[in-house]
């Protein structure tokens, strides 16, 4: 070190001494924060477990009616990284993940949620469920520096969009509708549906055109969904980001009252064209699975018996009712009716024989006032369930002199007979798969 | 004169005895109601949109309200009274529920009342609650109860158009009181969850 004061030196001695002491502070705080393994269990527990599961494998008890379904954590697959295809992610692509959430899904932005410290402790818990993170190491890509928008990068991408075939999943123009695109899986092999490119704020990773150059660039692992990193030059992925991010369509929320017409007058045209989509998308969000598949004591569902009824419900005064088989099996489920006696059970609570269901818990005064194109649609659906044989047992009264006497309680004593709904399935399939703990008693 | 009287007394009490056992069956009248009468009362509870100043808020809000109806959000956030829901109390919540996974919880007020209902909280909380089951606060709501898992199935469109049309409806003041713990399958063996008939709000 030639031409150092002695001043100098002694000023980078204490700078350095004060560099490392706050090191050794702040690696202790991690150290601390690291060895409270309990605490950030139950942090996980209570904020991830009810759909990642305690385990980590995606199965959480709310799981099952959720779509995307919820990441497992114990393969160390991650979609939205800044690693090379394939590679496990970096540590800031699963805190991005959890503060930032995942648009379009159920992983909200635990950031203003959640601690910073907190996060980071989660994600440190997240990463042990995989055997991954501690025998490989990420491979971080390296971004080129970004393509400013404009007319002439746009047009390039809209060429490289059809070069590279992005349009056989994402359809033309991105809408999502292409060749391809209906019959797509993932690695866990749930059905998976191509991105619509037309309404980025659905993006999982962000509407950015950075980020759409980071999935073109790294791919989304465990989906169709590869890495253009060999197939493409840098520019021309940049490209292609600034196309898609000039595909946007206006969301609602930014619509003039003309164009929210159209808007819903041009969806009501597509729901017609494609019914079971429709009813698919009107089953799952009217909740008829809740009370339709059954599930155990936790509230997970039981496997194999979506929409197979079979849920007890206690109505104390009237009796005990089970949830009726929704699926297309002839001889126990909906494949005995006709369209026509579907609607009337669902819309006015008329069954197939002619008696009648309680306004509760059936919410059929509700579901009448769909319009007859949605209730076509949602019969057009349930047509497609597949068939799960699940006798339902009949409803049982009960009986006169109690029926009396409990309406007698309930309305000169104003005494409260609430509804009790079971665990289980109580149709003759039984309980399939399901921990002793789930088992009726 | 008097065996007359004995005999009209007599009947006067098998009537009233009649009467009132006729009452206890009959009331309230849910299997002798017309369908149509408990499909128009729906109906009757939603406000319309029509008051609404901005078109384009009147849109969403006309969608927000086909969404919310054909969901049956009444079914849990009617106020409950002792002949069932209360259409004065449209989604002023407080029906009860003891859950097996979420100790005892009670329906939410929807309402626009600013402290006992949505009136203070962002579109994001309420969308978060729609989308992910979690509070404010970060707390986890049961998936039992509220069927949010199923919800989180709406577009962010749909999920839009419902909160601009909750934004619209008539403020109740009408409290809630906060979770408590409580296991269903303790009152009732195998229950999942127990529904109460009762209002456990304040007003």
């Amino acid at each position: 070190m030639p031409c150092v004061s002695p001043g100098l030196r002694w000023t980078a001695v204490c700078v350095t001494a004060i560099v490392v002491l706050c090191g050794v502070i702040a690696g202790m705080a991690q150290t601390s924060l690291a060895a409270q393994p309990a605490d950030v269990k139950h942090l996980y527990d209570a904020s991830c477990a009810s759909c990642h599961g305690t385990d980590g494998r995606g199965r959480g008890p709310a799981a099952d009616a959720l779509n995307p379904s919820p990441r497992d954590f114990t393969r160390g697959t991650y979609k939205f990284r800044s690693t090379a295809s394939g590679s496990i992610p970096a540590d800031e692509d699963l805190y991005y993940a959890v503060a930032r959430g995942l648009p379009g899904t159920s992983m909200p932005a635990w950031k203003g949620l959640l601690t910073e410290a907190e996060i980071r402790a989660l994600v440190a818990y997240v990463k042990q469920f995989s055997p991954r993170f501690t025998a490989d190491l990420p491979a971080p890509i390296k971004a080129t520096p970004a393509v400013a928008t404009s007319p002439a990068s746009v047009e390039k991408g809209r060429l490289a969009y059809g070069t590279l075939a992005c349009g056989a999943c994402h359809g033309d123009g991105g809408t999502g509708v292409g060749a391809v695109a209906a019959v797509l899986k993932d690695d866990w092999g749930n059905d998976v549906e191509a991105q619509n490119l037309t309404e980025p704020w659905t993006f999982r990773g962000g509407r950015a055109a950075a980020d759409i150059y980071m999935r073109l660039k790294t791919g989304i692992n465990g989906t169709p969904m590869p890495s253009f990193a060999d197939t493409a030059k840098d520019d021309d992925l940049w490209n292609v980001a600034n196309y898609v991010v000039s595909l946007a369509r206006k969301p609602i929320w930014q619509m003039t009252a003309d164009e929210l017409k159209a808007h819903y007058t041009q969806q009501a045209q597509r729901n017609a064209s494609a019914p079971v989509d429709r009813g698919r998308y009107l089953v799952k969000t009217m909740a008829c699975g809740h009370c339709h598949s059954p599930v155990d004591r936790e509230g997970r569902a039981l496997p194999g018996l979506s929409f197979a009824g079979g849920v007890k419900m206690r109505l104390v005064v009237w009796g005990d009712r089970v949830s009726a088989n929704l699926t297309s099996d002839n001889e126990t489920g909906l494949g005995r009716y006709g369209d026509d006696d579907i609607k009337r059970a669902f819309t006015r609570g008329i069954k197939h024989d002619g008696s009648r269901m309680l306004p509760f818990p059936m919410g059929w005064p509700a579901y009448a006032h769909l319009t007859l194109q949605d209730q076509d649609a949602i019969v057009a659906y349930l047509r497609t369930v597949p068939p799960v044989k699940n006798q339902i047992p009949p409803p049982t009264g009960p009986g006169v002199f109690t029926y009396l006497t409990s309406k007698f309680q309930m309305l000169i004593g104003g005494k409260d007979f609430p509804v009790v709904i079971f665990a289980g399935n109580a149709g003759s399939a039984g309980n399939p798969g399901s921990t002793p703990a789930a088992a009726q008693r | 004169m008097k065996r007359v009287l004995k005999w009209v007394a007599l009947v006067v009490v098998i009537l009233a005895a009649g009467g009132f056992v006729a009452f206890l069956y009959f009331i309230p009248p849910l299997m002798s109601t017309a369908p149509e009468e408990f499909v128009n009362g729906e109906a009757a509870m939603a406000p319309l949109v029509g008051g609404i100043a901005d078109p384009a808020e009147r849109a969403l809000a006309e969608h927000g309200r086909y969404v919310l109806m054909t969901t049956d959000c009444t079914g849990c956030h009617v106020t409950p009274g002792p002949q069932g829901p209360m259409p004065d109390m449209y989604l002023a919540g407080g029906r009860q529920f003891v859950t097996n996974t979420h100790g005892t919880v009670v329906s939410r007020n929807l309402t626009p009342d600013k402290e006992t209902g949505l009136g203070a909280r962002t579109d994001e909380d309420v969308k978060r609650v729609l989308r992910s089951g979690r509070f404010p606060d970060g707390r986890a709501i049961s998936h039992n109860a509220m069927p949010w898992a199923q919800f989180s199935n709406w577009t962010d469109e749909d999920l839009h158009a419902v909160v601009v049309y909750l934004r619209q409806i008539k403020p109740i003041r009408h409290e809630i009181p906060p979770a408590a713990p409580g296991v269903a399958d303790a009152m009732v063996p195998g229950a999942l969850e127990i529904a109460s008939g009762l209002d456990a709000g304040k007003k």
